[in-house]
């Protein structure tokens, strides 16, 4: 079957190889232009004869398309959705906007918990902590501010950076916390104690993404001047930079789950997996659109290995994570898909979009 | 995951110090994880420091003298404090209250000269006493007691025989043994789950044992006599104890009479002749006490390598094996400076660095558990943390960019400047893209194995690992504790 799929994408004169797609279901109607027709009669895949018959295909031995559908539409926010992040334990969602608020939302009910407010400016982005008793968001007000659930309060508020905090995240034992912003800098804080611990001279223009690996020993930054680079954690040393020949903006990274390998995506519509040690793009997928916003892509924890992505079509992208191809789009937003979050044992997407779709979508595949 | 990126060639012993941390310690001991450093204190508290953000985060007041010693227990979830006021107390890192109770307090007669963990079950405690008696003590509900280690004398007219005092005592990795060190010069070894003597080898030239320690492997150990000289031995194997018959001497009698001693272990080439081996003693059993296993082996060991300072004759504070058992390190008890030798084992026990820490004299020493970093602590109570500083490689911040160490002559291939159809390119970007990817594999954490064997094996094992302490290294996580901001002055 996998032999299959590759003489489809090699014997067509169109530079790009094409994708075959499977509509969402209950939502919308499917539209014709997302559907694209192999050239090639490839007999595996009937539903592009007949796309309103919802079929189960095999394309290969472990690969199931996957069928999300829409389950949950949570509204509350006031302004656009800048990130979701599941709890480590799933149970809890939670979502941050440029409202300043940072909003809780139980995943199996999709009733709201609660709301956090004390941000002056809006909140770019959230952590949580690896016991979930913790929550980190990092806003435009130039400070990080610690959330404790048990509490329901703010416990600590982190200043240092000059500008913008536009990315947050926790090491493995939760005791450091990575932030970078628009001063260019990437910041290492004792949680502990709130105060930081080392300033790293990262890059030449504001950084979009930082995080730790599973182990807590190196941390992965981007940044709009397109590179990636990949700091000792202990040390901050520079231990690798990561570029592909045209600089694009780069949106987001993070590393795969044994850390071998880091996801970027960039700001010409193209998401990349990489190998740094050996400084290899290894994949590449392509068929969204992303040009503008920082769209974060990310692996889903469970036994499918997919990669998933929003996009600036106000669709969901998936992709399979070895054989590049968009397994499922799902619409329903009706705006930027500016944030997806991935549960980390359950089949099941959170998205969030921009002003003209104030919603959050909870999409479950049982 | 680091080490593959930082420079691969770097020597593995430390050799600057990366930083000191002010903590009024009196000896400081990294956790077996290696995020943690706990120092015990002259007031009778311990402190755990966090390594990532070089802070204390736990304060363990529990005794009201100076600490002794401390150990802590596998994943790093137990720690145990003996001190001067005749306690030895158990705390549990995992509970939640602030401040941190005690788990366990165990009293004896004596101030405690140094208690450790069973390296399988934390609930099995070996003891020294001031006066040089041993104890192992069994917190387990099926198997609680006391026991007392009693070294087997040869046999005396006397009723009391005067032993010599035990001066230090220590389980090997496996925690089959017990090695204690006495006043006379001579290492006892003990079964653990026996409490039973089955071996002394006298250790020729070497006064009353100071210390001794293990390679994490448990193959080899490493005295600290009064003649100041430290000595490596490869540890032997002993026989399993049921070849020894126990208790009723007439059996003995019977077996030595058979000539069916028990095999006197693995005995190194290393060591020349000079091997006493006496009949499994006490045939005539003077012994005083009943339950004396009386099969045990007399042996003198001979050590692989003497160290020693050859110009002063400095004593030897403190020292500690590298994880990978190639690299000795001796702290000196140098009154003028703080000095650190460096040894390697892999070459023959050559020195291989001197490390200099300073105005500060060195009280204690302790290499990490997995990485290039000893812990060595001043008389004035600060940790020097040292370690192998790797140089900033500039060249990493240019993508693309690769170090050399010698000049390469590039040879341009035949085809280096084609011009290729970028459809050509692009599809074979896409072939090369097809190989699969692994994201998974290398991300869960493997619990290193315990050297000596599965329960499966050894009955002795099976034992200590009967009632487990529930201290596994995914059953708890130390929590963060945020700190309100008055905590800064905290002594």
């Amino acid at each position: 079957m996998d032999v299959q799929m590759h003489e489809v994408v090699l014997e067509t004169d169109d530079q790009q190889p094409i994708h075959n797609a499977e509509e969402n279901r209950p939502r919308d109607p499917p539209l014709k232009d997302s559907l694209v027709e192999s050239t090639t009669p490839v007999p595996i895949l009937p539903s592009i004869q007949s796309p309103d018959i919802p079929v189960e295909i095999e394309s290969s031995s472990e690969d199931i398309r996957p069928k999300y559908r829409q389950r949950y539409l949570l509204s509350g926010h006031t302004q656009s959705i800048s990130s979701l992040k599941f709890s480590p334990d799933g149970s809890i969602l939670a979502s941050s906007g440029a409202d300043k608020l940072l909003k809780l939302w139980d995943t199996y009910t999709g009733e709201i918990i609660h709301t956090f407010s004390g941000h002056r400016e809006g909140i770019s982005d959230i952590a949580w902590a690896s016991d979930g008793e913790y929550l980190a968001s990092a806003s435009d007000d130039k400070t990080i501010m610690i959330w404790s659930l048990e509490d329901r309060s703010a416990v600590k508020t982190l200043i240092g950076h000059t500008n913008f905090v536009f990315c947050v995240n926790y090491n493995p034992n939760s005791n450091l916390l990575v932030s970078g912003g628009y001063d260019e800098t990437v910041r290492v804080w004792d949680i502990a104690r709130g105060k930081p611990l080392k300033v790293l001279p990262a890059h030449s223009d504001p950084v979009t993404a930082v995080s730790f690996n599973h182990d807590g020993t190196l941390i992965v930054s981007c940044a709009m001047d397109g590179l990636i680079r990949i700091w000792d954690a202990d040390s901050g040393q520079c231990l690798k930079t990561l570029v592909d020949d045209d600089n694009p903006i780069c949106s987001h990274v993070r590393f795969s789950p044994n850390s071998r390998f880091v996801l970027a995506s960039t700001q010409d519509s193209t998401i990349r997996l990489w190998n740094y040690q050996t400084s290899r793009c290894v994949k590449t997928y392509t068929g969204h659109t992303n040009r503008t916003y920082c769209i974060p892509a990310c692996f889903t924890a469970t036994k499918d290995k997919h990669v998933i992505s929003g996009s600036e079509d106000a669709k969901i992208y998936i992709w399979d994570l070895q054989t590049r191809q968009i397994l499922q789009i799902l619409e329903g937003h009706r705006d930027v898909v500016l944030s997806v979050a991935t549960h980390p044992t359950k089949n099941i997407i959170a998205s969030s979009s921009m002003e003209k779709d104030l919603t959050i979508r909870m999409w479950f595949d049982e | 995951m680091n080490e593959s990126l930082i420079n691969p060639f770097s020597i593995s012993h430390p050799t600057a110090v990366q930083t000191s941390l002010f903590a009024t310690a009196l000896f400081a001991k990294f956790d077996p994880s290696g995020r943690y450093i706990a120092a015990g204190r002259a007031n009778g508290s311990a402190e755990i420091w966090d390594l990532e953000t070089r802070a204390p985060i736990r304060w363990l007041d529990g005794h009201v003298k100076a600490l002794t010693s401390l150990d802590w227990s596998r994943n790093s979830r137990f720690i145990l404090t003996s001190a001067k006021d005749w306690n030895v107390v158990i705390w549990d890192l995992a509970s939640k209250s602030d401040p941190l109770q005690r788990h366990n307090t165990i009293r004896f007669d004596a101030p405690v000269a140094s208690a450790s963990f069973h390296p399988r079950n934390s609930q099995v405690i070996l003891a020294l006493l001031t006066t040089g008696d041993a104890y192992v003590v069994d917190l387990r509900k099926e198997h609680r007691s006391r026991t007392e280690l009693y070294e087997v004398l040869e046999e005396s007219e006397e009723e009391e025989p005067s032993r010599p005092g035990m001066t230090c005592a220590r389980f090997d990795p496996s925690g089959k043994h017990i090695f204690v060190g006495t006043t006379a010069g001579s290492l006892l070894v003990f079964n653990t789950r026996t409490k039973t003597m089955i071996a002394r080898h006298k250790i020729s030239g070497a006064g009353t044992m100071k210390g001794l320690e293990f390679s994490k492997s448990g193959r080899r150990l490493v005295t600290n006599s009064s003649d100041r000289t430290l000595r490596q031995f490869v540890v032997p194997t002993y026989p399993h104890p049921s070849s020894i018959p126990p208790i009723n001497a007439g059996v003995n009698m019977k077996m030595a009479v058979d000539g069916e001693e028990p095999e006197p272990g693995a005995i190194d080439e290393q060591e020349p002749g000079a091997i006493d081996e006496q009949e499994p003693g006490s045939i005539d059993e003077p012994q005083q006490h009943e339950n004396q296993e009386p099969g045990y082996i007399e042996q003198e060991l001979e050590p692989t390598h003497r160290f020693s300072d050859p110009i002063s004759k400095t004593a030897w504070h403190a020292m500690s094996y590298s994880p990978d058992g190639e690299w000795l390190a001796g702290g000196a008890a140098d009154p003028a400076g703080h000095k650190i030798y460096i040894w390697d084992i892999s070459n023959d026990g050559q020195l291989a660095s001197a490390l200099d820490g300073g105005r500060e004299p060195l009280s204690h020493l302790h290499w990490h558990h997995t990485k290039s970093c000893i812990a060595s602590t001043t008389i004035h109570g600060n940790i020097l943390i040292w370690h192998c500083p790797s140089p900033e490689r500039w060249g990493a911040f240019a993508g693309g960019f690769e170090e050399v160490d010698e000049n390469v002559e590039y040879e341009e291939k035949e085809d280096e400047f084609d011009i290729e159809d970028a459809a050509v390119i692009f599809a074979r970007k896409m072939k090369a893209e097809e190989e699969e990817v692994d994201i998974d594999t290398g991300s869960e954490p493997v619990a290193k194995p315990i050297p000596g064997g599965t329960s499966a094996d050894d009955e002795d094992i099976a034992w200590a690992e009967e009632e487990p302490d529930g201290d596994d290294k995914l059953g708890w996580a130390m929590h963060v504790v945020m700190d309100d901001g008055e905590g800064d002055d905290y002594l």
